[in-house]
């Protein structure tokens, strides 16, 4: 099956991803074992996954700088805990029909759902935001790829 | 938005020509555009930063002020000239000093200037008459600084000095050179009074314009013809008028004044306006036979501009070569047939292309929106889907979490395997021969040459590759236990995509650990190479 995304960009992004990711898991796993809490493993795997994502695409981007800066200051943990909250809470949110906002050109309430949801994404305008949203998403894909990737050969094996 | 037209960089270094304008005045304009926009007199610097999304702003401004935008053809010595207008509008010059500032602003965007008028344009600009033949006077005259004639050519030599700023300095200090060159004074003084009122009012707009005025002459003039709204008869005369006026500077002022004269007349009539006024309005009526005026005038006009766009070194970092403006600054439309001129939506409509043109670029990501139409719908399923992904990454983390590797070094296996995987159509994981476990030594000499195979780019990624190393060389000691079954066909891209991981390895200091060839990977490589 031919992967879709096989551009030269998006696969350096990858790979580069790639080896941060399987290096972070190759140190936790020696620290702490899959048996050791799961929480915490857990916490530690969704932070590195993000950094190592962030890393990957280095500072070329408003999003990975955010994430970087994040990084930086130690913050990485509570921003991502929150982040899970505001998404439950996106989801009841957004599961409401909201007719009147769509009924709004662009309805505002999609516009800063989106900035909530790609990280750095207050601080610039709707264009950019828009930019930044697509090479995220490419960035997010190609995390799933390799991280599924990885849980295949970890439960292969 | 009104890009930034902070002009600023007309202050060209030279910062005499500012002094006439007034005090203040030369400051701003000193300054770099910036400085300019945040004085009283906003003036909209030519919006370098129209090619930014928010570029719409340079429209309105400019609206006002036609002339302006001839300015551009000026670009070298307008810059010193645009100042000088700038500084004049401000202070009791008026009309002259928003030429001036708006010159600059022209010269940066080749004649697109989007003035956008700062809230604070101090002059007291009376109404700009919504003339066309006004624009083109106040073009001129700003190009020549017709009311402040005296006070320029004052500044005449100064300007000479500004040329090592940006285009946008250039062009301001060509009106000084213009001005001083010739007797346009008389043509000018005339025009001036107009222009002043209109100038002062581009200027302002201008100033707002394109914070990197100065750097280069954002607007292009090359292409300023075209869109170029101004299509009066008037102005078309106007053009003439300072055509002439131009010619006769040339000989005065020498070659820096010619770029200017032709610049002026040019760029009065190629005034890139992103955003007209209603002026534009009447000139839309018009626009063939000016446009085709300002088309030659420009074209001329565009030739000086790269000579005198050079000199500008300083600020010149986007200085356009003279017929190359920095696109990238500035965006310039053209309003389409029955589409509404002003320069509000005109800003507007840009600022709608550029969503749409994301948002299409955004559907094609999203799997599944190809039948969605309407931009909320739209944005909703953008917003699911980067939800959806996220929340993946979280399941997939905590899915890792309660996996317990079985063996620590599968790192390079997984490594390689999800390359591998990556890569398309490669579904099987390494195919490493079994042979793995030959002699490493042997392998050293191909090594070399696999690397050479090409690091793509994975230069900046050399320090993250060394971590792999000791994996690499883990998983040779650990043996390969990835299903060999499968030969690894080894594409190209694979293979590149492997040199990236191990290459660093090999650029860096040998792997403290690795007894084995430093790259098991490749080793495999060379073997499964057919």
């Amino acid at each position: 099956m031919k992967n879709p995304t096989t551009n030269p960009s998006s696969s350096m992004i990858r790979t580069r991803f790639a080896v941060r990711f399987l290096h972070a898991m190759k140190k936790l796993n020696k620290k702490t074992p899959a048996p050791s809490p799961y929480r915490r493993r857990f916490h530690t795997i969704r932070a590195a996954a993000c950094a190592s994502m962030a890393c990957a695409v280095g500072p070329r981007k408003a999003w990975s700088r955010a994430i970087l800066k994040k990084i930086r200051a130690r913050t990485l943990h509570h921003y991502l805990i929150n982040k899970s909250r505001n998404q439950q809470m996106m989801m009841i949110k957004r599961g409401n029909p909201r007719d009147e906002e769509l009924a709004v050109g662009f309805g505002y309430g999609e516009e800063d759902d989106l900035r909530g949801l790609v990280p750095g994404g207050e601080g610039m305008g709707f264009c950019r935001l828009l930019s930044e949203t697509a090479h995220y998403i490419k960035c997010l894909r190609a995390q799933v790829q390799v991280m599924t990737n990885v849980l295949d050969h970890y439960s292969s094996t | 938005m009104s890009g930034n037209y902070a002009n600023v960089e007309p202050a060209k270094g030279s910062e005499d020509p500012v002094n006439y304008h007034e005090p203040n005045m030369s400051s701003d304009w000193h300054v770099h555009g910036n400085k300019i926009t945040t004085t009283s007199i906003g003036l909209v610097t030519m919006c370098n930063s129209m090619a930014e999304p928010s570029a719409h702003a340079s429209a309105p401004v400019m609206d006002s002020f036609g002339p302006p935008i001839w300015d551009q053809s000026i670009n070298g010595q307008n810059s010193g000239y645009c100042n000088m207008n700038v500084a004049s509008t401000s202070s009791s010059l008026g009309a002259v000093k928003v030429g001036m500032g708006w010159t600059p602003n022209a010269m940066l965007s080749e004649g697109m200037f989007l003035p956008t008028v700062p809230g604070g344009v101090p002059q007291s600009l009376p109404h700009f008459p919504a003339d066309s033949a006004f624009i083109e006077r106040a073009a001129r005259f700003s190009c020549f600084n017709g009311g402040n004639f005296s006070e320029i050519a004052n500044h005449f030599p100064v300007s000479q000095s500004l040329n090592p700023h940006s285009r946008g300095l250039r062009p301001m200090r060509g009106p000084d050179e213009v001005l001083g060159g010739n007797g346009l004074k008389a043509v000018l003084g005339m025009q001036s009074q107009r222009h002043q009122m209109h100038m002062a009012e581009v200027s302002n707009e201008a100033l707002i314009h394109g914070e990197r005025g100065t750097e280069g002459s954002p607007f292009k003039n090359e292409k300023e013809s075209e869109r170029f709204m101004l299509s009066h008869d008037e102005a078309k005369n106007g053009i003439d008028v300072s055509g002439n006026h131009c010619d006769e500077a040339e000989f005065s002022g020498g070659g820096a004044q010619e770029e200017l004269d032709q610049e002026c007349s040019g760029k009065g009539l190629d005034l890139k306006k992103r955003k007209r006024t209603e002026q534009k309005t009447e000139n839309n009526e018009a626009p063939q036979p000016s446009n085709e005026t300002a088309a030659d005038i420009r074209q001329k006009g565009a030739q000086n501009p790269s000579s005198t766009s050079n000199p500008g070194g300083k600020h010149g970092k986007q200085v356009p070569q003279g017929s190359e403006p920095p696109k990238e600054e500035y965006i310039h439309i053209r309003a389409r047939r029955g589409q509404a001129t002003n320069s509000h939506s005109l800003a507007e409509r840009v600022r709608r292309e550029k969503i749409s043109e994301r948002m299409k670029f955004l559907q094609d990501l999203v799997p599944g929106c190809s039948k969605v139409t309407g931009k909320a719908v739209m944005l909703d399923e953008i917003i699911n889907y980067v939800q959806s992904l996220q929340r993946q990454v979280e399941f997939l983390s905590m899915k890792l979490a309660t996996v317990n590797p079985r063996m620590d070094l599968n790192m390079e296996g997984l490594l390689a395997k999800d390359i591998l995987q990556q890569r398309a159509g490669l579904s099987s994981s390494l195919a490493f021969p079994p042979d793995m476990t030959m002699p490493f030594p042997p392998l050293h000499p191909p090594q070399p040459g696999l690397i050479q195979g090409g690091l793509p780019g994975m230069g900046n990624s050399s320090e993250t590759l060394q971590r792999p190393m000791d994996l690499q060389s883990a998983l040779a000691r650990g043996g390969f236990r990835e299903p060999t079954s499968q030969h690894m066909q080894a594409p190209r891209v694979w293979e590149d995509e492997l040199h990236n991981v191990v290459h660093s390895r090999f650029n860096s200091s040998p792997p403290p650990n690795s007894q084995e060839p430093t790259d098991p990977l490749l080793l495999g490589h060379t073997k499964a190479k057919p």
